[in-house]
């Protein structure tokens, strides 16, 4: 394999490994030479081309997932000194400059089962997507002809949860969510708001909000806000959180008073 | 993981208890953080801010003990106190089940706000050991190692008393004796009075956003405001108290009656009483 050159300007990255969910995680550090605005996953694919250790070890190539490399799709989300972000749009020099220090180092996401190395298997997200019923009704066998408009403020406030790529920063950060429990996190609840504000996602509301009132639910939320905090495409969150707790206080007094 | 529902016994009974009361105890326990175990809180610590005012030299008087004897006065008190049990027991338990289902994780997110959320768990804890001493020392007058603070609000209450004392007022000098025994006493007040109080205010806050009542980042942080002003008048109401309580001079300020009350319920007082030159 061909060791970095000498004269060349280089630096450190440390990986966190792990050969599967049941196996125990392990670190490696590799020496990878500076390239101006190469991003982690340029560094990813170094390591690969290279996949020597520090200490001279040749060692099986790191896996990550990544795909758009531009910030929207979510699948490279990892994290990178301590914080969890997307790789993709991380540049190495920015992140060495950032923390002032000669290392990068990379872990996977800790609250997702890991499929190997970085790579982490985020279904639990799409499950909970499910969950609380995410999509709006259009199913049927015949024309259901246009459904009713949108004023341009219930768009403008829909749009910012229609960022939302699952990457999973929100729930990692989130002291609420853990690898045991069953909260659905900001994520699920914010796209729950956002098809219990669509015209005809509304038709479901009610399934998602008895959804939504139990284990797991919004009331599991410690408002603890780092969600909002990490999420990189910067969906109100919080707001969001606060939305469906009101909507689930109407609809608990509404239960209250009529349901059979 | 998924709560298993299919295995039987009791630890399934309750599990499931909780899980198809989720919401409700959820907002049951907001609810009663607030309404009867809070109000109580400020109503207690604005009484007990009256204590700066001191007593009349004279008969023993004052605004403090006006309104203990209208705690005492109220009808039903007994029915209070335990729904105040209640609802502390009700809020505690599962706030510490709560507490224990999170995982904390300042180290590495160190946002202001993760900090606030990590200090509503500890200060809950602190606030519920902090009222227990308050309580079983101050209102069942129980002796913990030796620290011994027994509150009468008047001579009656305490059945040594002969007939003649009954209504000697005794709620400031006995609250000022229980203070002024040790430093470490103050310390403990300081503490669970500022966890207590603080554990009430950003609960407050929290609960707004929770039952859906400030749902924009701006409310939020305007409610915020009201919050934090809450915090300041009621620590500021605590100071009062424990700087009333600490400024009461046992030897001098009590009145003859009082000294005479306290002699027979403190026989052997440990803080030292001055009595040199009283009228
Ligand atoms: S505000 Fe709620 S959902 Fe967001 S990080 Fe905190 S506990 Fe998690
Ligand atoms: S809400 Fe934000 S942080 Fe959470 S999954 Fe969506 S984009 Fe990622
Ligand atoms: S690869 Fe799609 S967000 Fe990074």
């Amino acid at each position: 394999m061909i060791a970095p050159n000498p004269s060349e300007k280089t630096f450190l990255v440390r990986i966190k490994r792990q050969d599967a969910e049941s196996q125990p995680a392990y670190w490696q550090e590799f020496e990878v030479p500076v390239k101006p605005a190469q991003n982690i996953i340029s560094v990813l694919q170094y390591i690969a081309a290279n996949p020597t250790t520090t200490s001279g070890e040749d060692v099986e190539p790191v896996v990550w997932d990544s795909g758009c490399l531009e910030e929207v799709c979510g699948a490279c989300t990892m994290v990178v000194d301590g914080q969890v972000r997307q790789s993709c749009s991380c540049l190495a020099n920015e992140q060495l400059a950032k923390t002032g220090k000669d290392h990068i180092e990379l872990e996977p996401m800790t609250k997702f089962p890991v499929v190997r190395d970085l790579f982490v298997d985020r279904q639990r997200m799409f499950d909970n997507l499910k969950k609380v019923k995410a999509w709006v009704p259009i199913d049927g066998t015949h024309d259901l002809g246009p459904g009713p408009k949108e004023t341009p403020e219930q768009q403008e406030e829909r749009y910012a949860y229609s960022r939302c790529m699952t990457c999973g920063c929100c729930l990692e950060a989130c002291p609420q969510f853990t690898k045991d429990n069953t909260f659905v996190g900001a994520q699920a609840i914010a796209q729950a708001l956002y098809f219990n504000q669509h015209e005809t996602g509304k038709k479901l509301k009610g399934e998602r909000l008895d959804e939504l009132s139990g284990p797991g639910g919004v009331a599991d939320c410690g408002n603890s806000q780092n969600c909002v905090k990490v999420c990189p495409k910067e969906i109100p969150l919080t707001q969001a959180i606060a939305k469906v707790g009101r909507q689930l206080t109407v609809h608990a007094v509404k239960n209250f008073f009529s349901a059979k | 993981m998924p709560t298993d529902r299919t295995t039987s016994g009791p630890t399934a009974t309750v599990r499931s208890l909780l899980d198809d009361n989720h919401f409700l105890l959820r907002r049951l326990h907001s609810l009663s953080g607030i309404v009867p175990v809070g109000l109580f809180v400020i109503s207690h610590l604005f009484t007990n801010a009256q204590m700066a005012w001191g007593q009349d030299r004279v008969t023993g008087k004052g605004d403090f003990q006006h309104e203990v004897d209208f705690i005492h006065s109220m009808p039903f008190l007994y029915v209070v106190e335990w729904g105040l049990w209640g609802a502390i027991g009700f809020h505690a338990v599962l706030g510490l089940w709560y507490t224990f289902t999170g995982k904390h994780n300042v180290k590495r997110y160190s946002y202001a706000d993760n900090v606030r959320y990590l200090l509503q768990r500890i200060t809950g804890v602190i606030a519920l050991v902090f009222i227990f001493l308050h309580i079983a020392t101050l209102r069942w007058r129980w002796d913990l190692f030796g620290w011994f603070t027994p509150f009468y609000g008047k001579g009656y209450q305490n059945p040594i008393v002969p007939q003649a004392f009954h209504d000697v007022p005794m709620s400031l000098p006995l609250t000022a004796y229980a203070l002024q025994i040790s430093w470490l006493v103050v310390l403990l007040y300081v503490v669970g009075v500022t966890a207590s109080v603080y554990h009430w205010c950003n609960g407050l806050w929290t609960a707004a956003i929770s039952w859906g009542l400030t749902i924009t980042t701006a409310g939020m942080k305007r409610w915020g405001y009201v919050c934090a002003g809450l915090f300041v008048a009621l620590m500021t109401f605590s100071c009062a108290a424990i700087y009333g309580a600490l400024s009461f001079d046992l030897g001098q300020d009590m009145t003859d009656d009082q000294l005479e009350v306290f002699e027979l319920i403190v026989p052997e007082s440990r803080v030292p009483l001055n009595i040199s030159g009283r009228h």
